[in-house]
């Protein structure tokens, strides 16, 4: 049952060789869908361009799928999955300044990695800005621990905050994310009076 | 156009179908999961290597380097009437509660889970595996076993003799005058002044303990 301890098949290197592989093909999609290039991230927040956002939430709500199905048969075991704690405040808080940043730099820390990996200046500078952030953060961060450790939650998902069984939340997502993809079009479309390149 | 469109509508379609599939499939619960996990983990029980002798958990319960945890799943009842020292009584339906907790372990934890002999332990331990993978063993025969190993007889209190183990029922075969709790001298024995008891060491640790030697 997954997950699979890979060092232990695949021996150390063996095991290396089977991330450079997901490492590749993920960044391959990552640059030929547009997330290397700051002006097509900035336009999903202007509906002139939706491509990123089809590719990312096709990507999550497929493999969200494919994680509860493999749950589901017995081939996964999601609770060994790591899912990150919530704390509710500091999360909060980080979303926004995430959110700000993503906006006024035109990128995500992820996505500047994708960008400098093709020597784009502005994903260089932007890298460097987030190591500088990161740097000042963990030098500072005893000044506002109370509030780091603010609204622990633990490991919180949507089925407990819903009350609802998973299968059903994940049927809940993919209407979502099929209605934000029909919802969005049609305000590029009033917007702009096109849609994306097909 | 029309090809693409179509394409979208299909890998939409698809998508829906799969989630409302699902729905109605829902997720496997924790007997289910256990059977999913069987086949790896079942052999641990047939083969008898997380069943662990009393000793061995009395040598635990005085070992400050091993952070002990152990779950009785008895009825309010038998716990009333005996426990052991630091046992904490966990129902095997509020077992799933203890998942963050048995998830946020040290690698020196060991979960030990005790019932009068081992048909709930070992329900709970499956439970337990299926919720959090836990280094968990159970309480061979039971605190049935233990008591008739670590069982006083002390006329003001309780009398023991010594139970049968076999052809186990659930229940627990010691008869005691009054509940004593975890006040019983069988719920924390001195190791150093009960019989020497020679028996399999069965746990292992998944970190190796660094001893203080001397005047640590």
């Amino acid at each position: 049952m997954a997950p699979l301890d890979l060092t232990a098949i695949f021996g150390v290197n063996g095991s290396y060789l089977v991330y450079i592989g997901i490492g590749f093909c993920f960044g391959f999609i990552l640059e030929s869908s547009g997330f290397g290039d700051s002006r097509k991230l900035a336009a999903q927040f202007y509906f002139s361009e939706l491509r990123v956002l089809k590719v990312m939430f096709t990507a999550i709500v497929v493999a969200m799928l494919l994680v509860f199905w493999a749950t589901a048969l017995g081939l996964l075991d999601y609770d060994e999955l790591m899912v990150k704690q919530t704390w509710l405040w500091p999360g909060i808080v980080g979303g926004l300044i995430m959110g700000v940043g993503f906006i006024l730099g035109g990128y995500c820390p992820g996505t500047s990695l994708v960008s400098t990996a093709t020597l784009k200046v502005d994903g260089m500078f932007f890298l460097l800005g987030h190591i500088v952030g990161v740097v000042a953060f963990g030098e500072t961060v005893g000044y506002i621990y109370e509030f780091w450790n603010s609204g622990y939650m633990g490991r919180f998902l949507l089925p407990e905050l819903l009350g609802l069984p998973t299968g059903v939340v994940v049927l809940l997502v993919v209407c979502m994310a099929i209605a934000m993809f029909l919802g969005f079009g049609w305000i590029q479309r009033l917007i702009y009076k096109r849609g994306d390149p097909q | 156009m029309s090809a693409v469109f179509n394409l979208r509508v299909l890998g939409g379609g698809l998508l829906l179908a799969a989630a409302g599939a699902l729905a109605l499939h829902g997720q496997p619960d924790l007997e289910q999961k256990w059977a999913f996990m069987a086949p790896e983990y079942g052999a641990r029980l047939e083969n008898r290597e997380v069943y662990i002798d009393p000793a061995e958990l009395l040598h635990m319960m005085n070992d400050d380097y091993i952070d002990l945890v152990i779950y009785d799943v008895r009825d309010e009842r038998d716990w009333n009437i005996f426990h052991l020292v630091d046992a904490e009584r966990v129902s095997l339906d509020d077992l799933p509660a203890q998942r963050d907790r048995l998830r946020g372990l040290s690698e020196l934890a060991v979960v030990v889970v005790v019932s009068n002999d081992e048909i709930r332990a070992t329900q709970a331990w499956k439970r337990l595996m299926a919720l959090a993978k836990p280094n968990a063993y159970i309480l061979e025969g039971g605190l049935n076993h233990w008591l008739n190993i670590y069982g006083v007889l002390d006329e003001e209190y309780e009398s023991h003799g010594t139970a049968s183990l076999h052809k186990p029922d659930g229940t627990l075969r010691h008869p005691f005058k009054i509940a004593l709790g975890a006040r019983h001298a069988a719920a924390q024995p001195d190791e150093h002044h009960t019989p020497e008891r020679i028996y399999t060491t069965k746990v292992k640790l998944l970190k190796k303990v660094a001893r203080a030697g001397g005047c640590d």
